[in-house]
């Protein structure tokens, strides 16, 4: 920058040689007219330069901030700026500004599109792995291959199309390589860092480090340290995953399973041996079994439908009442009075919303009888409520 | 008022601003920056071609690369200024 400014004294001599005044009088000049301007800015607000632009104080408003660290709402006081505004003459050749513009277009562009530089980048690593065994081209590969890892991560799109380019240079340009040691030849195969310092050979080790960073991106040959290790490591992770997933699955299915059929063997035929059937679900929820031989009223059952609830239990994905009910009761046919019992929630039993609690009352042995009138009745209501 | 503080004669003083903007110009046109002593810095600065979407109808536009004259004030300058 320093060589692109115009500093002080060289303004000064300019303006001396073109104005044909000494150098003394044109730095007076030069100060007193920065002072005028400085001046008439305080009191005008706005000083226009004939043949360069405006210059203005712009007041900014006060505006409410908040202090980061505390929270607390701030307001930043207003206060005035200077503010440029080039005459449209000066700015068309500002923005003509031939040289200028050229160069700090084409700087730009460098930083945008790292594509090309990428392009000759490769050719580079290309030519330099082609002569490997020389120290210094090895320094540079590296320090590219560094710079193209920052280029990658930072622009990740545009370079999909390097990506094949890459891993296949540095492995081509390496096995012409190889018959220069007795054991290099593993290290290509089986890259891995411990052999590495084994190998006489000094230019090896630079290359290494770069050929490992090259490839990044999964590509179909990795020939890299690090990658299969890693590879392995998330391959066995997601396996031990998987398995303790469908172990616990399983573990869930078979408890539900078996109950059930514990629950059926318990009950024979439920239809017929319901206190059976209530004995073995007392003791199973430690529900107090002291009801079943007295419940046999029919007048109890609606408030004891209410009244005692075993537990409550989410609908989830694929759940439906008749499941509960055999999960619960040890048989599907009971499940109108998991309808009844969560009426005010369920319109229609066939479709009730994921999520919803469930109400799972206890049931007595009266009840279990499902050639009753009342569970008839029950079992008839429930059955339109599905039609609904 | 320059030729008051400075005793030079008006016309000299309106020759030199002359000169002077010309010189400003043309080494700003080049891509240099001008130091102004005592006041602050006059400077090309090339901004990256930007997307601009309309607030209301939503289209998207690019304004192309351009370069922009820049004036930077000193700091004691700027300061001064700012409590008016």
């Amino acid at each position: 920058m320093a060589e692109n400014k115009l500093s002080w004294t060289e303004l000064r001599r300019a303006l001396a040689n073109r104005a044909g005044v000494s150098e003394k009088e044109a730095n007076l000049f030069l100060q007193a007219f920065n002072a005028q301007l400085i001046e008439a800015l305080k009191q005008d607000k706005q000083v226009k330069i004939n043949g360069l632009g405006i210059f203005r104080l712009q007041a900014v408003a006060p505006r409410k901030s908040v202090n980061v660290s505390s929270g607390e709402e701030i307001t930043i006081e207003g206060y005035n700026k200077i503010a440029f505004m080039p005459e449209a003459g000066v700015k068309e050749l500002v923005e003509k500004g031939t040289v200028a513009r050229n160069e700090n277009v084409a700087s730009l562009r460098e930083e945008i599109d790292p594509l090309v530089k990428l392009g000759a980048q490769a050719d580079e690593i290309v030519g330099i792995l082609g002569e490997l065994g020389q120290k210094p081209g090895d320094v540079q590969g590296t320090k590219d291959d560094v710079k193209d890892d920052v280029r990658r991560t930072m622009y990740e799109g545009p370079e999909i199309p390097e990506e094949p380019e890459i891993p296949e240079t540095p492995e081509s340009p390496e096995n012409p390589e190889t018959p220069e040691s007795p054991e290099n030849p593993e290290s290509p195969e089986e890259p891995e860092s411990p052999e590495n310092p084994e190998t006489p050979e000094e230019p090896e080790e630079p290359v290494k480090p770069e050929v490992s960073e090259t490839p990044e991106m999964p590509t179909p040959q990795e020939s890299t340290p690090e990658k299969p290790k890693y590879h392995f490591m998330r391959d066995t992770l997601i396996c031990v995953v998987v398995l303790l997933m469908l172990l616990l699955v399983g573990y869930f299915f078979l408890r539900h399973e078996l109950s059930g059929w514990i629950n059926d063997f318990a009950n024979g035929q439920p239809k017929t041996e319901n206190v059976q059937g209530d004995n073995v679900q007392s003791t199973m929820y430690e529900v107090p079994s002291d009801k079943v031989p007295g419940d046999k009223v029919p007048g109890d059952e609606a408030p004891s439908v209410e009244e005692e609830l075993l537990l409550t239990e989410e609908i989830t994905e694929g759940s439906r009442l008749a499941w509960i009910a055999k999960k619960h009761y040890g048989n599907k046919v009971y499940w109108p009075y998991l309808y009844e019992a969560n009426k005010d929630r369920i319109t229609n039993p066939s479709k009730i919303a994921i999520g919803t609690p469930i109400r799972v009352p206890k049931l007595t042995a009266a009840q279990r009888d499902t050639t009753s009138a009342e569970f008839q009745a029950l079992r008839e209501r429930a059955y339109a409520a599905t039609e609904e | 008022m320059i030729a008051n503080a400075t005793g030079l004669s008006k016309k000299k003083v309106e020759q030199l601003i002359a000169t002077n903007n010309a010189i400003l110009r043309e080494n700003l046109m080049s891509g240099k920056a001008v130091q102004l002593q005592g006041l602050g810095t006059l400077e090309v600065k090339a901004k990256r071609e930007r997307e601009i979407v309309h607030p209301r109808t939503g289209e998207r536009a690019v304004v192309p690369s351009k370069n922009q004259l820049v004036f930077r004030p000193v700091a004691h300058i700027k300061d001064e200024l700012k409590k008016i």
